[in-house]
């Protein structure tokens, strides 16, 4: 077990219970989570379907309140905020990508950045500098002007993530943000967001059956039944080779990662059976 | 502060949902038109029919001495008819007429039928009234007729009388003794109307006062004036005519029945207006209600990142707000405009009510649009469509980011 370090962490939860009710049948969702997260970092939380990933992430959202517990995020309690604090805890902490893209229909990429920005109380023309600004960031600054509707899967994710950081938020959470991508489109997706982590700093907290996404991890925590059943220490850095993982960009970060994990790998599999420690070439 | 976005995306969404914002609107826009135009036609009836009932006989305003109008009698006559002409004149009146009034019993060979028997000037009258234009065989009466008589067509023939015909009136003077002269009927009125047609003599003012024995006797001075000048000019002359002792009565008093009959029939354009109200507040309460329902998930989405709860509950009052707005101006387009039309035009019900009018109504009907019911009506229907949007507002600002955020 990990100790958390309260020092470095951004996000700390401990002894979290949440239960739903179901007529007057209570059921457990969250069961004595303890966890923490540090500034910067690339969490992925996983576990099998029910296991209270999204509820877990939803009560660090401040999206939903638990029933005992503590929650602390950038150094805020969460579960003693009211509605209008939770309102706007988010709005200025907190980045959302939903598995469902979950964009506003009515209006066009560009307007659903700029609309987050307007609600931190940016100007109009200064939102809308910055909206074509984080659409660029994305890859998606030439459809800006598109409605959801109109866009692809993929390319509605990549506007989600840029408006889930067009606020400048401490926290990026992202429920299952790949599942409903294809394989390709979901990698591509990962590395986006691992491209951003690494160049803004931004905190990552990412829910995910995928094993794609569990492999750029840089701190994987595993759900079952409510409870944190493991958890990752953080991955040294290591030079990184070449890598053709990422076939968009060059993404130091993911490469560093990949090559942590094939290395892993072959440790261990050199160690079942006992044989000499081949060298990387 | 109220974030100007939020106005933003409310009317983004109107024009999303273009249809539907249409269709709202366009239901206001009937409903507040179709109240309108039935209120300026209502109004033009009542017009028409104060009009018609003014001009029939009675005038806009009468001067009687006091308690004639209660008992009519002779006795009762007016002490100084030349002062109070000069005093309704001073007040600007233009249309006045001197008439002398009595009970007689007309008579001819077969029969005989209680009349009210009026005195008129015959150069004044049709200024009054327009009962020159109602006689429907013969002619109205000459300034130098002598014992000259109009009719009613109902008296006419049960009198068995034609034109030309002499026609025996016996009355009492102020004294209370029998008097009678001999007539020659010069005229019928057939009006539609029973009070003209029957009971009723008319004769030169002069005629009646040389067979009454009462030279320049005057029981009545009936004016005409705009209809609403007439409350107005009858405070002016009971002040001015305080020292006579006379009643000032305009036609509401005198004829109370037919006052109240107009308060009823607005009343019911009011349950009518209730009842498209009613029909507009559940039509746009139905559909913000429905756009509610359909955006659950967009709310869900709304707040979870960053948008407030009252901002959301403003979002759908400023929706509600400008569907009302826009459906209202669309009405008064629409409604003045068909009234404007109309009201050149005027409308013709003779194929309801025959060519004949009826009950003081003519067939051809002009609306008009009276500004205090437009007003009513607009601010009634502006507030409805305000009001139908606050429910779904309210309810809006209650969900809950993630229940919200699960609808499909
Ligand atoms: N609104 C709700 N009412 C009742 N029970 C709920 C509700 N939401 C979640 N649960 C229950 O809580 C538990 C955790 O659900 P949660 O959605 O967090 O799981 P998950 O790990 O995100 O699953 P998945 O991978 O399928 O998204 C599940 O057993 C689920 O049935
Ligand atoms: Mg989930």
């Amino acid at each position: 077990m990990i100790q958390p370090d309260n020092s470095s962490a951004i996000i700390t939860v401990k002894k979290l219970h949440k239960c739903y009710w179901v007529g007057s049948m209570p059921f457990p969702a969250l069961n004595g989570v303890n966890l923490s997260i540090d500034r910067g970092e690339f969490a992925v939380l996983a576990g099998r379907s029910g296991s209270g990933k999204s509820t877990l992430l939803n009560v660090i959202g401040a999206l939903e309140s638990a029933d005992n517990g503590e929650v602390i995020v950038n150094g805020e309690n969460i579960l003693g905020m009211n509605h209008t604090e939770r309102t706007l805890f988010r709005l200025h902490n907190i980045g959302f990508v939903f598995q469902s893209y979950n964009l506003i229909r009515v209006l066009s990429a560009r307007e659903n950045i700029a609309y987050v920005c307007q609600l931190q109380g940016m100007e109009k023309k200064e939102s809308e500098g910055n909206a074509d600004h984080w659409l660029n960031e994305v890859d998606m600054g030439h459809l800006g002007y598109r409605r959801p509707d109109q866009l692809s899967g993929g390319q509605q994710q990549r506007v989600a993530v840029a408006r889930a950081l067009a606020t400048n938020p401490k926290i990026v959470l992202a429920d299952e943000p790949t599942a409903n991508l294809d394989t390709k489109t979901g990698q591509k997706l990962m590395c986006l967001l691992q491209q951003l982590n690494d160049k803004f700093g931004t905190t990552f907290l990412i829910s995910s059956h995928d094993p794609d996404v569990k492999n750029a991890a840089s701190r994987l925590i595993k759900l079952a039944d409510g409870q944190v059943v493991r958890k990752w220490e953080k991955i040294p850095p290591t030079t990184p080779p070449l890598s053709k993982a990422c076939p968009i960009k060059n993404l130091p970060f993911t490469q560093r990662v990949r090559q942590f994990l094939r290395d892993k790998r072959k440790r261990s599999s050199q160690k079942d059976k006992k044989g000499p420690t081949p060298r990387r070439s | 502060m109220i974030k100007p976005v939020i106005y933003a995306v409310a009317l983004r969404n109107l024009l999303g949902h273009l249809r539907r914002t249409m269709l709202t609107v366009g239901a206001i826009a009937v409903g507040l038109s179709a109240l309108i135009f039935l209120w300026s036609f209502n109004d033009g009836l009542h017009r028409n029919m104060l009009q018609n009932f003014q001009d029939a006989i009675i005038g806009s305003i009468q001067i009687h001495h006091e308690g004639f109008f209660e008992r009519p009698e002779l006795s009762r006559h007016l002490r100084n008819p030349d002062k109070i002409i000069t005093t309704v004149e001073q007040a600007g009146v233009k249309r006045w007429s001197r008439r002398l009034e009595a009970f007689a019993l007309a008579a001819s060979d077969e029969t005989t039928e209680g009349v009210m028997l009026i005195g008129m000037e015959a150069d004044r009258e049709p200024g009054i009234t327009d009962l020159e234009k109602r006689i429907s065989i013969g002619r109205f009466l000459r300034e130098d007729d002598e014992y000259a008589c109009i009719l009613g067509a109902t008296t006419a023939r049960n009198l068995k009388l034609d034109l030309g015909d002499p026609v025996i009136m016996i009355g009492y003077d102020r004294f209370g003794a029998l008097v009678a002269e001999e007539f020659t009927l010069v005229g019928i009125i057939t009006s539609g109307e029973m009070g003209l047609d029957r009971g009723m003599a008319l004769t030169n003012i002069k005629s009646l006062q040389e067979m009454l024995d009462m030279p320049g006797g005057v029981t009545d001075i009936v004016l005409r004036a705009p209809e609403d000048g007439i409350q107005q000019l009858t405070d002016e002359l009971i002040f001015a005519l305080s020292d006579e002792n006379v009643e000032v009565m305009p036609w509401s008093t005198m004829f109370p029945v037919m006052n109240e009959w107009i308060i009823l029939h607005d009343g019911f354009l009011y349950l009518f207006l209730v009842v498209v109200l009613f029909i507009v507040l559940a039509g746009e309460l139905n559909t913000m209600l429905l756009s509610m329902l359909e955006r659950t998930r967009e709310f869900g989405i709304f707040m979870a990142i960053g948008t407030e709860r009252y901002e959301i509950g403003l979002m759908l009052v400023f929706e509600a707000l400008f569907i009302g707005l826009a459906g209202t101006l669309l009405g008064i387009i629409f409604g003045t405009g068909i009234v404007l039309v109309t009201h050149s035009t005027g409308i013709d019900l003779s194929i309801l009510l025959g060519s004949t009018s009826r009950f003081y109504v003519d067939s051809l009907i002009y609306p008009h649009l009276n500004l205090d019911h437009l007003g009513t009506t607009v601010g009634a229907i502006l507030i409805a469509s305000i009001v139908a949007g606050l429910y779904p507002a309210w309810k809006a600002s209650r969900l809950q980011p993630v229940e919200a955020m699960r609808n499909v």
